[in-house]
């Protein structure tokens, strides 16, 4: 490590974050944590949907109390948002019935600064983060980018010591966020802002890779750090240098490789074979549309992760669980940043709609404990019918209500797609498939 | 940026809006002052009974007064709505026991509430008019504040997650988050619900202006709209009644236009939609106020102590407080069971002194025994009858109410022909045989007769709201897929609302009089009268936001009749249906009260009901009768509402939801 002289701003130590269900069952998103954010770096949280990396920059924040662990901040125990924190937001979050300046004024009125100071160092932050002539214009008046300079202004204007972003860049188009990346990141190198620290969370790997000094991946599930990466020569501007391209690379790597779960936790049932494993998030027709493309590819059968998830302009939150259930349904195999297919996989590529339809729902019933469980089900009960819900209170043995029912909403999916049953949306009951007569 | 001209241009003082502006405010101040003036004069046991004059001269100044007592009254509901709405969802374990606290006092019917408060304000306010003026705006009140603090609490319970979290990250004090999220986040649809609540409080400003006060024969007419309305009915004076009219129209469009129309325009800012919606609302008084310009810098001049307020309260260089405590800990749980065991004992006494009340000592049970009823027998609580019964000994209670018990230890010959005379055959012996209530409570036999009454008025409810429903969501779709039509007729249909319908209601009696209609069912229509418009503008609303692919697709593939009734249509306006069918029963309830009991001039109609039973026992005092009325109508609305339009309402949010 490079940095261990600078001085530490934010430290963590072994926070972990428990959420009760309104059944009263503790779900454990965040897991013994500890980082350290130091002057003058850029740390990127990385990680899947589900890793609680917002969860946990919400923690470092104050916004969230742990429920195990301390968060300090310049040697005081963090209990709440401290004057020297800031928050970008993904969504803005700005106030729809204040004007731009109302909005970064907004900052400064809770530290109680008068009025007549206000007006100034508002305007300042308008200018520098090029806003400058739409003070007076409210934020439905302004597009998305115009937005988020706002959010950034309302951030910068109270002169944060750290300042956190979640997600920032996400919710714009790609050559926005690529504008207002680079502006954040020229007003950081030229120090136009005293900013000591920033922390960004992001989904997006190429964007950790050009903004940081330091990555911190977490795996999901619980969230745990999994890996520390110190980027070797920060802020290229180039995605074409091989350092920055062998960045990349290493990320994928570390990100598609199955983390070994560790015998102490037993709450987290990672081994597949479980009726409570986490299914992907995939919907049929991208999973479809992955493997025709691995297929027709250039190499036939095998495809780099980096260069599918450029190409087809592909978030890793998208690209990741669509490899997940490939690999679940061992329709191929996701390996140090790659993917290959499977001979079954060839086959599904291969096949008409029904082919593909037959060889699915076969792997569905080996390969998913869930849909197995739930074809058993219904073959046991008289009028092959049973309630949706009863599956729902067998996940819940497993994990969240809300994740619950996203596991559940793709078995169905799945299943629906397989032909291996039905579901009345209405009454919410799951059905056997029965044949319809041919006409 | 280049400077806009507007900046160049020299400033001056004074704009031309200022010359309506200004003279506007000093005429608004004027007639404050007027209202008041009439409103703080003395008012005691030597005051003669307070009456009004039907000749029309006198109704501005009646007009200003009603509408004073609504503004006063709106005052109230908002602070009411700010206050009880942000503790109950703020302070923790607060909304378990304050919003089924609300929700019941919401489906209790309003105009019972009068007889409670008469006693109460008139003691407060001793010697004074204000004591009156107080029941009057308390009755107003009570019409207007329930759905608006239901609403700004659920603003401030479906909050955009990311607006909360910013205002935690920013450190906002919670004054400052009050007025800069709270607040403005729950605008829009506070200034909705205050304009049904207004429209609707017309209605019980025609109720609440004659008010019986114990200790005096005549019931008082408190200078008002309302009670001109009152003396037209008991007089059976139509052209009052015309008069009267006129002048609700002509207040209602004034107030539209000077305070409505204005908020609607100012809240639209406060719309949460990131994008410019296409019709805003617009209103030429908004647009004198904003741009005139001394009148301006008039209102700016407590901008200063407001500045203070506001940095006074700021966090300043303090930590922020984190989102939610800690909810698993074991103080946290300890607080939750003794709070669960506060809960349960406070019930508990609270169901015990209503049970003291209503059945008196012993709960209606006397030495194993349930006692019977203690019925009075001066039906109509006429004075002369209390006079006759007073004059042979009897002891009769301040609302003249002549009680069995009472009578039992005087038996006489007289006593028996005075009963026979007034009451009709009566046997006093066999009647007094059974050990009955003390006077003025009620047996516990009473209250499955209650509990029918209220069926047959939830019968007339349900019927007649079905019928109105059967009328307006044809006509109501016809309107609304025609949006010049519906353009027009929208307005109206809000307008027709806020008109209170008990100015019609002698058109029905004179009606159901000259054909000699059963009573039974032909009051019930009146319940409906006023709360119709709420389906018929929710209907069209409905079908006005039907989405047009939708509709384009109907189109293509020919879907007609019948089908195109049960595909589209139906299923596309069911939420608004829903929304306007919960609104509508639930002021019929209300109505009840009102529209069970018609009469004009000396011509009374009486239906079989709960309403009926509420007002005739009405009497100037709150009494374990009205009680037990206004409880049982509290628990009928309440089962109603659950059983009935919450199951629709689910379904309407889960199934039929558009866009």
């Amino acid at each position: 490590m490079k940095k261990t002289q600078a001085k530490t701003i934010l430290s963590a130590k072994d926070i972990s974050k428990t959420f009760i269900s309104p059944e009263g069952k503790p779900f454990t998103v965040l897991d013994n944590i500890n980082l350290e954010l130091h002057e003058g770096e850029i740390v990127a949280l990385l990680g899947r949907s589900g890793s609680g990396k917002s969860t946990l920059l919400r923690t470092l924040l104050g916004l969230v109390e742990p429920s195990a662990g301390e968060v300090r901040y310049r040697d005081q125990r963090v209990r709440g948002p401290m004057p020297g924190m800031a928050l970008v937001f993904q969504s803005f979050a700005l106030f729809p019935w204040l004007t731009v300046q109302q909005n970064v004024e907004l900052g400064l009125e809770a530290m109680g600064v008068p009025a007549a100071e206000r007006r100034p160092r508002a305007l300042q932050a308008i200018d520098l983060i090029g806003l400058d002539g739409f003070e007076s214009a409210f934020p439905k008046e302004l597009s998305g980018g115009m937005r988020q300079r706002v959010g950034f202004a309302r951030a910068l204007v109270t002169n944060p010591d750290i300042l956190f972003m979640d997600e920032p860049f996400s919710a714009l188009d790609v050559l926005t966020s690529e504008t207002l990346r680079s502006e954040l990141l020229e007003l950081w190198m030229e120090q136009k802002i005293p900013t000591k620290a920033i922390l960004i969370v992001t989904h997006n790997i190429e964007e950790a890779a050009l903004m940081a000094d330091r990555i911190l991946i977490l795996s999901a599930n619980p969230g745990r750090v999994r890996a520390e990466i110190a980027v070797p020569c920060p802020r290229l501007n180039d995605r074409d240098h091989p350092a920055f391209k062998e960045l990349v690379e290493q990320i994928y790597r570390i990100m598609t490789t199955p983390v070994a779960t560790p015998l102490t936790s037993p709450a987290v049932p990672a081994e597949p074979r479980s009726i409570g494993y986490r299914l992907p998030a995939a919907t049929i027709e991208a999973l479809e549309g992955l493997i025709d493309r691995v297929a027709s590819g250039p190499d036939y059968g095998r495809e780099d992760l980096p260069r599918l998830a450029a190409e087809m302009q592909l978030e890793i939150d998208d690209l990741f669980p669509l490899a997940d259930a490939t690999e679940l349904l061992k329709l191929a195999v996701v390996k140090e940043g790659d993917i290959q297919l499977t001979a079954q996989g060839r086959l599904f590529a291969e096949g008409d709609t029904e082919a593909r339809k037959r060889l699915f729902a076969v792997l569905l019933s080996e390969q998913v404990p869930l849909v197995a469980h739930i074809v058993r089900v219904l073959e046991t009960r008289p009028g092959g019918r049973a309630p949706e819900d009863r599956f729902l209170r067998e996940l819940e043995d497993y994990m969240s209500t809300e994740d619950a029912n996203a596991v559940l909403a793709t078995a169905i999916d799945w299943g629906r797609y397989a032909e291996l049953f039905e579901y009345d949306y209405n009454a919410g009951i799951l059905s056997r498939e029965i044949a319809i007569p041919a006409a | 940026m280049f400077p806009t001209p507007e900046s160049v241009r020299p400033r001056r003082p004074f704009s031309r809006w200022d010359f309506l502006v200004i003279p506007g405010i000093v005429v608004l101040l004027v007639l404050l002052d007027i209202g008041f003036k009439g409103a703080a004069v003395p008012f005691g046991p030597g005051t003669p009974n307070l009456t009004v004059n039907l000749n029309p001269a006198n109704l501005p100044y009646y007009g200003l007064r009603t509408l004073l007592r609504m503004a006063v009254a709106l005052l109230c509901s908002l602070t009411f709505t700010f206050v009880y709405a942000t503790v109950a969802a703020r302070v923790p374990r607060a909304e378990r026991v304050m919003i089924p606290i609300l929700d019941f006092l919401q489906s209790l019917p309003i105009l019972g509430f009068l007889t409670a408060t008469t006693t109460i304000f008139l003691g407060l306010f001793r010697g004074n008019l204000l004591g009156l003026e107080a029941v009057s705006i308390f009755a107003i009140f009570t019409s207007q504040v329930w759905n608006m603090t239901f609403s700004f609490y659920a603003s401030l319970t479906t909050q955009p997650k990311e607006l909360q979290e910013a205002a935690i990250a920013l450190r906002l004090s919670p004054w400052q988050r009050f007025w800069k999220l709270d607040v403005p986040y729950a605008m829009p649809g506070l200034v909705w619900n205050t304009m049904m609540s207004v429209s609707g409080g017309w209605f019980f400003v025609v109720a609440s202006e004659v008010i019986s006060v114990t200790g005096r024969d005549q019931s008082q007419f408190l200078p008002g709209v309302g009670s001109y309305v009152g003396l037209a009915i008991q007089q059976a004076d139509v052209r009052a009644m015309v008069y009267a009219g006129i002048t609700v129209l002509l207040l209602v469009l004034f107030y539209d236009q000077l305070f409505f129309r204005p908020l609607v325009a100012w809240s639209e800012k406060f719309k949460l939609e990131l994008s410019e919606g296409k019709d805003v609302p617009q209103s030429w008084v908004l647009t004198a106020l904003q741009r005139a310009r001394f009148a301006g810098r008039l209102a700016r001049l407590p901008v200063p102590l407001w500045e203070w307020l506001w940095l006074k309260t700021a966090t300043g260089s303090r930590p922020g407080k984190p989102q939610k405590p800690r909810s698993d800990s074991r103080t946290e749980l300890a607080l939750n069971q003794g709070f669960n065991l506060l809960l349960a004992v406070g019930s508990a006494v609270l169901l015990l002194a209503l049970g003291l009340f209503l059945f008196g000592p012993g709960l209606g049970v006397q030495g194993g025994q349930i006692l019977g009823a203690n019925p009075n027998l001066n039906r109509d609580f006429s004075p002369q009858v209390a006079q006759q019964f007073g004059a042979l000994g009897v002891k009769v209670g301040p609302t003249r109410a002549v009680w069995l018990s009472q009578v039992c230890p005087l038996a006489g010959p007289q006593l028996e022909k005075l009963l026979e005379a007034t009451v009709g055959p009566f046997n006093l012996a066999t009647a007094c045989q059974r050990r009955v209530v003390p006077p003025g409570k009620v047996a516990l036999g009473e209250i499955p007769h209650v509990f029918k009454l209220g069926l047959f008025t939830a019968l007339r409810v349900t019927v007649l709201v079905f019928l109105v429903m059967l009328f307006w969501i044809p006509v109501g779709v016809w309107i609304g897929l025609r949006p010049r039509v519906a353009q027009w007729v929208q307005p109206l249909a809000q307008f027709a609302a806020a008109f209170p319908a008990n100015l019609l209601f002698p058109v029905f009696v004179v009606f159901i009089v000259h054909f000699k209609l059963n009573p039974e069912f032909w009051t019930a229509p009146l319940m409906v009268l006023g709360t119709q418009w709420y389906v018929t503008f929710n209907i069209i609303a409905g079908a006005t936001s039907l989405p047009s692919d939708l509709k384009e697709v109907a189109q293509v593939t020919h879907l007609k009749g019948w089908n195109w009734w049960r595909r589209l249509v139906l299923p596309g306006i069911f939420p608004a249906f829903v929304t306007g069918g919960i609104t509508a029963t639930g002021n019929s309830w209300n109505t009840s009260i009102v529209a069970e009991v018609v009469s004009w001039g000396s011509t009374t109609l009486t239906a079989t009901g709960l309403g009926a039973y509420i007002a005739h026992w009405s009497t100037g005092e709150f009494n374990p009768h009205v009680g037990l009325g206004v409880l049982v109508m509290g628990l009928w609305v309440l089962a109603y509402n659950r059983l009935i339009w919450r199951p629709l309402y689910r379904l309407a949010e889960e199934k039929y939801r558009l866009g």
